[in-house]
């Protein structure tokens, strides 16, 4: 274990002079951003591009279209799973929509955070859950990325332990690039715990660079964009 | 340091012998290469990109005190711990101190070319730990008991029945070799693992100074299952690996994701600022953050050598490295292979009896440096490499010779005039076709694969006084 000072002393010397004691500046080289012209061209390419990963994806403009198309995917699976009433495992609080959603198809939410009192349990709960639905706080057109940070009344393995993932997402939070999603969240002052960006399901490469989805994460993935 | 054969050559021969290994390397470093190109056109000018980025390299490097002492403060701010390692040694005791402390059998490990750097796993098997590296690649290379073939792709090199034959003792049953099956076959072993864990070690793509964050990019999930489910979490990282801000992260997570795979963002990309907040239901309550120097601070004191620490890791020089392609990761014998490994390699390991071989795997092509996302002179690295080691003294006794005998007969024109003739006259054993093939060691290092051509009847320079009399 080598005390901090120095440690930091030996670079200082390494370097040739004393530490600097305020930021040091530089000038940022600038590079060419990707730019979309309006928020529903952002959309489309948001859920283009979520796609192209393997995601599935639907733009919604009422509840209607919200429970139809949660129906559509869902329906059919619902009727299979065992385990019925904790299948579904979900934010304590989801956007507006998808709470209105799930109450009108009469699907019942575990919320994960209340669900259990210890982690062990929670995790266990999660693992045999056969869907994890979250909201996002950002999302990238560019990439097809979900951007999404932690918070007391989430749970970070909602969206990671059950083998389908399905997020909420209003238009108004989609961005063009990963940078100004950065510069959003440099302005936050002290991070969340985590911030997860997450494009695509879970995939590997590892055997003769054979694609294979869904080593570890979720296989299937879903994201509603609510056109607000 | 793992090594398969003893000595270079045989590692060299083995590996073109083997042709799996060859078409395999091939293969696997064509597509990244394509899939780089790809996803690297679409940008625009990546001229530029690739000038930002060795920009806030070159400045995170030349301040490397200053943000190293920014994130440790940010970290132990929020509550984590950091622990300075300067060598190996120092690192593996670290670890083994934060797990003994907190009792842990089950440890899950994500990615982390560190810990293959100093040989954690071993270690910590010593005391009595379970070890499981969780990314699919390094877990079929741990099961074999082999080191990473390439930086991306650790197990590159098998086949995928060789992989279903690795798996089949832990699954107890026959396994088919299709990779849907296998990759099923390690998500449910591994489900198990991931939620036993009390120890997650990671790997740390870079760490933010500002904000004291741990930045993660994975895309099989592992790595979020590593920071997310155990109650203690041991972050390692060479100690270059900063960016001053969130804002360079766009520039650096661009490059990286780019150059490595071709994909726009890697599937998992996490921003960690640890320890979990107490109202957090998730992530670790406790925190370490290994940093280890490993003779880095040397190569920082050194002019020439410095910008090897701007590397991000992603593996772009390897898919384009003609030396690379033909013979693959393990002929290198060391953890870091491909252009950057020979280069670093040397400069950590500080040991030229070992590893002064390595600036030599290069036909000095200049593919490296252009592949290179941040710009690093890799080949001019290399032949530098090479000047180093010639003048301390540490090329073969047979090689130093050689190059006496050149600098006698070259400084004495009429000595050399007469060898020249006696030459044309001596060498017509070795002659075939008008190329010399054949003949004893030295000579036979270069004809074994290769023929030279003959000594001139005439001379040039005999030539030449006949023109000019």
């Amino acid at each position: 274990m080598t005390n901090t000072n120095e440690f930091i002393n030996q670079l200082a010397s390494k370097l040739g002079r004393a530490t600097p004691t305020e930021t040091p500046n530089y000038v940022a080289s600038n590079v060419p951003q990707y730019r979309l012209s309006n928020p529903k061209e952002r959309a489309s390419i948001f859920l283009d591009n979520w796609q192209a990963l393997g995601g599935k994806g639907a733009i919604v403009e009422s509840l209607e279209d919200t429970v139809q198309c949660l129906r559509g995917w869902f329906g059919d699976l619902l009727a299979a799973w065992p385990n019925k009433p904790q299948a579904i495992i979900a934010w304590d609080l989801l956007p507006t929509v998808a709470e209105y959603a799930f109450k009108a198809l009469e699907w019942p939410l575990v919320r994960y955070t209340q669900a259990a009192q210890t982690a062990v349990d929670r995790y266990s709960l999660a693992a045999l859950a056969e869907l994890g639905v979250t909201g996002a706080d950002r999302g990238i057109a560019l990439s097809g990325t979900l951007v999404i940070n932690s918070h007391p009344q989430r749970g970070r393995a909602i969206s990671l332990l059950p083998p389908r993932h399905l997020t909420f997402i209003e238009a108004s939070k989609l961005r063009d690039n990963l940078f100004e999603v950065l510069e959003e969240l440099a302005s936050l002052g002290i991070p969340p715990s985590a911030i997860e960006m997450i494009s695509g399901p879970s995939r590997t490469s590892d055997i003769e660079m054979d694609l294979s989805i869904g080593v570890h994460g979720p296989i299937e993935v879903y994201v509603v964009v609510i056109d607000d | 340091m793992t090594m398969y054969n003893p000595t270079i050559d045989q590692r060299v021969d083995e590996a073109l012998a083997n042709d799996f290994l060859r078409l395999a390397t091939r293969r696997a470093t064509d597509r990244l290469r394509n899939n780089k190109y790809k996803a690297t056109a679409e940008l625009g000018d990546w001229e530029k990109w690739r000038q930002a980025g060795e920009t806030i390299r070159t400045h995170v490097v030349a301040n490397l005190d200053f943000y190293l002492q920014q994130l440790i403060g940010q970290i132990e701010k929020q509550g984590g711990h950091v622990h300075l390692a300067k060598t190996p040694a120092d690192a593996i005791a670290i670890v083994r101190k934060i797990v003994a402390d907190n009792n842990s059998k089950n440890v899950i490990k994500s990615k982390s070319m560190i810990s293959e750097e100093i040989h954690l796993n071993h270690a910590l098997e010593e005391d009595g730990s379970t070890v499981i590296e969780t990314d699919l690649g390094e877990y079929i290379i741990q099961i074999a008991g082999e080191p990473p073939s390439h930086i991306i792709v650790p197990a590159m090199h098998k086949t995928r029945q060789q992989v279903a034959d690795l798996f089949e003792p832990i699954a107890g049953h026959v396994l088919s070799s299709d990779t849907p099956t296998l990759t099923r076959f390690v998500r449910l072993q591994m489900r198990e693992r991931f939620l036993q864990g009390d120890i997650g070690i990671t790997g740390c793509n870079f760490a933010v100074a500002n904000t004291g964050s741990i930045v993660m990019v994975t895309n099989e999930g592992n790595g979020r299952m590593v920071s997310t489910l155990p109650r203690v979490q041991i972050t390692l990282m060479g100690m270059e690996r900063i960016v001053p801000s969130f804002r360079e992260l766009d520039v650096m997570l661009n490059l990286l994701a780019r150059s490595a795979t071709g994909q726009r963002l890697s599937s998992y990309t996490s921003i960690l600022t640890p320890p979990k907040r107490a109202s957090e239901a998730d992530g670790p309550e406790e925190f370490h953050l290994v940093i280890l120097d490993h003779n880095r601070s040397e190569i920082l004191g050194d002019q020439t050598f410095r910008p090897a620490l701007n590397c991000i890791r992603c593996g772009a020089c390897f898919n384009v490295c003609p030396v690379y392609r033909q013979i693959g990761g393990h002929a290198y014998g060391s953890v870091y292979a491909g252009p950057i490994g020979s280069v670093i390699t040397p400069l950590l390991e500080k040991d030229w009896k070992t590893w002064g071989h390595l600036p030599y795997f290069s036909s000095l092509c200049g593919a490296c440096s252009e592949a290179c996302p941040v710009r690093i002179p890799l080949h001019d690295l290399l032949v530098k490499l090479r000047a180093r080691k010639t003048l301390s003294g540490h090329t073969p006794q047979i090689e130093q010779q050689i190059f006496k005998t050149y600098r006698y007969f070259f400084t004495h024109e009429k000595i050399l005039r007469r060898a020249l003739r006696l030459g044309s006259r001596l060498q017509w054993p070795l002659v075939r076709n008008g190329r010399i093939s054949g003949g004893p060691p030295p000579l036979s290092n270069w004809t074994k694969s290769r023929t030279l051509p003959k000594v001139a009847t005439k001379s040039f320079m005999q030539m030449w006084s006949e023109l000019n009399p």
